[in-house]
């Protein structure tokens, strides 16, 4: 009786334990996105310029477990429209999106998130509605999401851990506005943007508010697929099945290549659910990929899928509203800003050039030299065999059941391999020898040969023969059954700072109508130290407000606001 | 009283016990996948030797830093001194494999797990003569003036033995280690023999002060040992 009291008693304290300490662990890790944008109305040529910001939910400080982020713009009920990758450093992103002119008017909602944050559903993603009009809409009938008039009292300021204070409240055209930040807090990272206010704005959340609004989001209860954190680089995700039975295939040895001058493999198996799972380093950045499956058994059809990182639950179906008349007119005038600075070319976006990555670790297949064959040191031949018959004695092509079978000579063993080498072609695992059968003298830069066994981590090949094209052959190459090619695009950049120059403010020819007057997604307060941040008015008379979104080192969100006016008379000042 | 020392050391249990399970049954074991491949080719022992071609007779677990910067933990590694070369033992498909020389910067054997030996990859090209190729060195000391040993095995003879109702000729082994200096202008001074007179010969207008510090560390330069700690206290007191 006293033994069976004192299980009863370890059970409850066990129940008591997994209780408290499964609800915290559950929270332990969890990240989520905020994103600041530079305004909430842009029309198409424009860029959307964004800092994002990935936080960690307990801590509220940035997270440092993702390093890739996915942002996203979607229209209404049309699904994803722009995609964009970033690279998160530090739990912090900075880029532009370049809106592209033929993107319908109407209502668009941003969202941001990671990869980590799937594994609380999406209740952690950021969203952003927003509202794009086409530069040749003269309608105007588009509808736009419920949206907010500024408040009348705009210049007011608000901050939550940031006091903003402006030299003055009123400015007139081209004139310099000294904005002094000054930080409550320890230090911080901020992201400042200017732009004028709109009369209608899509509701936008503080940092400050979305913050607050984690603590009373109910738990999602939803069975959810684990998401493996993107703690190094971009995760390429897939599943090997079989074409016939659609059925997933276990123990697939899914082969990995790039086109490059130098053979490169990586490769993953996929596990009980079929799935894999490959790591794209920087060496992938804006290259194209090709996957394909190694050893497909005779007589069977495999393929490949990969999962679309971007995908969402649920379309996005807002409920619209036609807009005012007001807004109509403030639509009006953007899209004739744009045409100024269009025609003057005077566009905001600094020149984006892709950040140079010094050395990415490419996976070589070796690292020690063959026996390397230039054909262009013999009389050209037409194609591959009379390439390896001539000049290539320790390779053999034969003919099994119909299908042409290339193998090496083993020059330790004294004996042809049993199987075929591994071939590359311009550096990708080539998936059917029937795209090197043709290529003779003319196209084939040059030749390696390894005899021997190769191991490339777990796999072991019969030798290796390499091609390398003059002109990258392998891309003019369709892709086998088992294959798959796909692009693995850039990581967006940009928008670091956007302001207008000292130098056009002095050029009196040139128009400077802006909306945006200033834009700096990284902006460093030190401690209780005041930060100065200066910038020009343009040519467009306009209310204007100041806003700054960021975040402690200590994880304390910022949020301020204030509003300055823009007076169409040349220097308020002076006057 | 006693129910609530049970109660709370449970409790702590439980935390254990879920801290581990959170994380384990949570983030799958993605490392290894990611993680750099080895990569070489098949090393086939054709030959029969008398002696030991290893410096290491018994797989080591090793850890290996490659030269993109990566690290490769818990492999099966052996250094052959005689082809001054990394042998690698696959377990996932029990072959032997000559690591790609190149790939690798510097590697531990684990022999004994508190003290690994450490090797690495030098060259000893003197800028004037030709190109020598990369080497294998095990790393003694490094400091202003470092010492590497060149762990060589060597041909030192034919031996006529009878093995399989035969005599046949066999190739007898022998440790033969070179040992190298690296003086701070990055010049090596290469020994095959560490001999005292040998030596001071390298360091003519240091000799006096080599001596006494020999005399005064009672060390004798033919011992290994002895001589990896003069060359440790030449860097701390005469560079």
């Amino acid at each position: 009786m006293i033994l069976s009291k004192k299980i009863l008693f370890l059970f409850a304290a066990q129940l008591v334990a997994l209780a408290t300490f499964n609800i915290r662990a559950a929270n332990v890790g969890h990240e989520v996105a905020y994103m600041q944008t530079d305004r909430t109305t842009y029309i198409a040529g424009e860029s959307i310029y964004y800092k994002l910001y990935v936080l960690d939910s307990e801590t509220k400080k940035c997270s440092d477990i993702s390093k890739v982020g996915y942002v996203l713009l979607q229209g209404a009920g049309s699904g994803s429209t722009l995609k964009v990758r970033v690279r998160i450093e530090s739990g912090m992103a900075s880029g532009s999106i370049l809106l592209p002119d033929t993107l319908a008017s109407g209502a668009y909602q941003l969202v941001a998130f990671t990869s980590a944050m799937r594994n609380s559903g999406d209740r952690n993603f950021f969203y952003q509605d927003i509202v794009i009009a086409n530069r040749y809409d003269k309608e105007l009938k588009f509808k736009i999401v419920n949206s907010i008039a500024p408040d009348s009292n705009f210049m007011k300021t608000r901050s939550i851990e940031s006091a903003i204070k402006t030299d003055k409240k009123v400015y007139g055209l081209r004139e310099k506005v000294v904005v002094n930040l000054e930080n409550m807090a320890s230090q911080a990272n901020v992201a400042v943007s200017v732009y004028e206010v709109p009369p209608l704005s899509p509701s936008v959340k503080t940092i400050v508010e979305t913050m607050n609004a984690l603590s009373v989001t109910p738990e999602n209860t939803q069975k959810l697929i684990y998401h493996s954190p993107e703690n190094k680089a971009k995760l390429l995700n897939g599943r090997v099945l079989d074409v016939v039975t659609n059925k997933v295939v276990s123990d697939a040895v899914v082969l990995l290549s790039c086109n490059d001058t130098v053979p490169n493999l990586q490769y993953a198996a996929t596990n009980s659910n079929g799935k894999f799972q490959l790591l794209l380093n920087d060496y992938y950045e804006g290259k194209e990929l090709f996957l394909t499956i190694r050893d497909v058994p005779v007589g069977q059809q495999w393929k490949i899928e990969t999962e679309d990182e971007f995908a969402q639950n649920q379309a996005w179906n807002p409920i619209l509203i036609t807009s005012s008349g007001d807004f109509k007119d403030y639509i009006v005038k953007s899209q004739n800003v744009v045409y100024i600075n269009k025609s003057y070319q005077l566009n905001n976006d600094p020149a984006d050039k892709p950040k140079l990555i010094l050395n990415p670790i490419c996976p070589l297949f070796y690292h020690n030299t063959g026996t390397t064959i230039l054909p262009s040191d013999f009389v050209s031949l037409d194609d591959f065999p009379e390439i390896v018959v001539e000049i290539l004695p320790q390779v053999v092509i034969s003919r099994e059941k119909g299908k042409p079978r290339i193998k090496v000579y083993n020059t330790l063993t004294k004996i042809f391999n049993k199987n075929s080498p591994a071939i590359f072609l311009d550096g990708v695992f080539v998936d059917d020898i029937d795209k090197i059968l043709g290529l003779g003298s003319e196209q084939i830069e040059k030749i390696e040969v390894f005899e021997v066994e190769r191991a490339f981590g777990d796999l072991a090949f019969s030798g290796v023969l390499s091609i390398v094209t003059k002109s990258n052959e392998i891309l003019n190459t369709k892709p086998a059954l088992q294959s798959l090619r796909l692009k693995n695009d850039r990581v967006n950049t940009g928008g670091r700072l956007v302001t207008v120059s000292p130098d056009q403010i002095q050029n009196k020819d040139l128009p400077i109508f802006k909306q945006l007057l200033y834009w700096n997604p990284s902006l460093e307060l030190k401690g209780k130290d005041s930060t100065n941040v200066e910038f020009y008015t343009s040519d467009n008379a306009a209310n204007y407000m100041i806003k700054i979104e960021g975040i402690s080192v200590d994880g304390s969100p910022i949020s301020s606001s204030t509003g300055i006016q823009v007076i169409n008379q040349p220097n308020v000042t002076a006057k | 009283m006693r129910h609530y020392i049970i109660f709370f050391s449970f409790l702590l249990m439980c935390i254990s016990m879920h801290a581990q399970t959170n994380v384990g049954s949570v983030v799958p074991p993605i490392d290894s996948t990611f993680t750099a491949k080895l990569t070489g080719e098949f090393f086939y022992e054709s030959k029969q030797y008398i002696g030991v071609q290893n410096f290491n007779e018994n797989w080591a677990q090793s850890d290996i830093l490659l030269s993109t910067g990566e690290m490769i933990y818990n492999v099966s590694l052996k250094y052959n001194g005689l082809f001054d070369e990394v042998i690698w033992m696959n377990t996932s498909n029990f072959g032997k494999f000559k690591l790609d020389k190149s790939f690798i910067k510097e590697f531990w054997l684990k022999y004994e797990p508190s003290f690994p030996n450490h090797f690495k990859r030098i060259n000893v090209s003197e800028p004037d003569k030709s190109h020598q190729p990369d080497i294998f060195v095990e790393v003694c000391t490094e400091g202003k003036i470092s010492l590497y040993i060149q762990r060589r095995i060597r041909v030192s003879g034919t031996e006529t033995i009878y093995r399989n109702d035969a005599y046949r000729n066999f190739e007898s082994l022998e440790s033969s280690p070179v040992y190298y200096i690296k003086l701070p202008s990055n010049q090596y001074l290469k020994l095959n023999r560490i001999r005292r007179r040998t030596f001071l010969k390298l360091f003519p207008d240091k000799k006096k002060a080599i001596t006494k510090i020999m005399n005064a560390n009672n060390l004798d330069v033919k011992v290994e040992g002895d001589f990896v700690k003069l060359i440790e206290l030449m860097g701390k007191e005469l560079f």
